[in-house]
């Protein structure tokens, strides 16, 4: 469920209690048909929320937790290692591989991640099923179905389309028992910064990984993502025949 | 209605038939092209003017009307060929080109023209309609005619239905999916005609509606086949997948 239009409403009332549906939908940069519309149906996006705050100076997360249902955000505990780790774009894992690799392959050995580029900013191609993945005890996927009642295929489903509703990925860090930034985060909700991660959370948490995770780690992520190209290509291949053919 | 139904496949044939043409100049598909104009001279001569002209050149016992029931077979011959090898569906393809094809193809051949002798099919009658009428053994007859020249249809179509219904449901361009949903629909009413053709009389507008649906989904699909070809453009780069997916 998104928020409730009332108490969005009094939210917006007590945070700028002078400007018009006008002026917060100029200075956010939302549509006005769009705000109205989410108000008239009694929903408002998170997205909007988020939008609106960071166009008022304020915390997307402080404004998210003065809502019910985000209420336990307001002093959230950091992401574990593992979180942080499934937050590193596949292709800034394989550049961290390699910079740990002796000279001759190019690397600096030790203090490699001194001598490589700045992680990129999450979130990633596949941040969401990255995030599960790494919160996941094998029971997990279950556990938030029973929760909420989505289907496990419409689950794999959002992961696969790497998108998650801000109220599921609440949904999932409650099963799995951590913080919610991770999620929040991984669906691209909230910044990094604004999820109150310190700067270099990401990289400390990569440099602790050990040569033999990080090497298994980063040989997971090409494997699957070798199987998604392959998929798209196949389909490719398959659309071209029919061009071909029938076109 | 009915004079709608004939009149209106006629002009959606001829329009897609044309917005062919440019392409089968080119020399590129024109088996296409030759489907499009199989299914335009077939539409023509269902319309009740052009019918009754043509089979009084021929001596006014209906011999167009069973010329005709070859002509919507080879259209549907072609259109089984080309549809298994764009969706490359083997299977499918062995089936209409193997010796099960053949064979289905010479027992409705040799079935029609057996029961359009049987008949007495003198005085001209788009649709054999009045003949039906007319009592005693055409009566019996008719029904039987009538499916007898849509089983090879049927068989085809019933083939095509896989393939079209896996095309559908994959993750290939939105338009390729509607085209092939377009033309599962068009396969689905051909199968319907042959239960549809012993119909009682007082349903005959039901059994045109079932009859001409199936021509216009086929051509529309096939319309619209060629046309999410067109629009998507040349781009073959296997590569371009891989920047996609990675961000």
């Amino acid at each position: 469920m998104p928020l409730p239009a009332k108490a969005f409403q009094l939210w917006l009332h007590s945070v700028a209690p002078t400007a018009s549906t006008a002026d917060i939908c100029r200075i956010s940069g939302i549509k006005r048909t769009t705000l109205a519309q989410q108000l008239v149906r009694g929903k408002v996006a998170e997205t909007t929320l988020v939008s609106i705050s960071r166009a008022l100076h304020l915390s997307p997360l402080a404004a998210l937790a003065s809502f019910d249902s985000f209420a336990d955000l307001s002093s959230p505990p950091l992401p574990t290692p593992a979180e942080l780790v499934s937050q590193i774009a596949t292709m800034d894992l394989l550049r961290a591989v390699i910079s740990r690799s002796s000279p001759a392959y190019g690397g600096y050995g030790d203090d490699g991640s001194s001598r490589t580029p700045a992680l990129s900013a999450a979130p990633h191609a596949t941040s969401v099923r990255n995030w599960v993945d790494s919160i996941d005890d094998g029971e997990l996927r279950h556990r938030v179905s029973a929760a909420t009642g989505i289907a496990p295929q419409n689950y794999s489903a959002q992961l696969t389309a790497n998108r998650m509703s801000p109220e599921l990925a609440v949904a999932t860090a409650r099963a799995a028992g951590i913080g919610f930034t991770g999620g929040l985060v991984a669906t691209g909700l909230i910044t990094e910064d604004e999820a109150g991660w310190p700067p270099g959370a990401k990289q400390a948490a990569l440099d602790a990984v050990s040569d033999g995770e990080l090497t298994a780690l980063a040989g997971e992520r090409l494997l699957s993502l070798g199987k998604t190209l392959r998929r798209q290509e196949q389909e490719q291949a398959q659309t071209q025949k029919i061009w071909e053919n029938l076109g | 209605m009915t004079a709608f139904l004939e009149w209106g496949t006629l002009a959606v044939c001829c329009t897609v038939l044309l917005l062919r043409v440019p392409d089968a100049v080119r020399g590129r598909n024109r088996t296409v092209f030759g489907i499009l104009l199989l299914a335009t001279l077939c539409s023509l001569l269902a319309v009740s003017g052009p019918y009754e002209a043509i089979d009084g050149v021929l001596g006014g016992w209906n011999l167009t009307h069973l010329i005709l029931r070859f002509l919507v077979f080879a259209t549907v011959l072609l259109v089984g060929l080309r549809l298994t090898r764009g969706l490359s569906a083997a299977t499918g393809y062995r089936l209409i080109a193997g010796s099960i094809g053949r064979w289905a193809l010479g027992i409705s051949c040799v079935a029609v023209t057996v029961l359009f002798l049987l008949m007495d099919t003198r005085g001209s009658s788009a649709g054999l309609a009045a003949l039906q009428g007319s009592g005693g053994r055409n009566a019996f007859l008719a029904p039987f005619y009538a499916a007898a020249g849509r089983s090879y249809p049927a068989f085809v179509s019933l083939i095509l239905m896989a393939p079209l219904l896996a095309a559908a449901r994959s993750q290939m361009p939105r338009l390729v999916r509607a085209a092939a949903l377009v033309t599962l629909l068009g396969a689905l009413a051909v199968v319907l005609s042959i239960p549809a053709s012993f119909a009682p009389p007082d349903w005959a507008l039901g059994q045109h509606v079932v009859n001409y649906s199936a021509v216009l989904a086929y051509v529309l699909g096939l319309a619209l086949f060629w046309f999410s070809g067109v629009i998507a453009g040349k781009s073959g780069n296997t590569n371009a997948t891989f920047s996609k997916i990675t961000d």
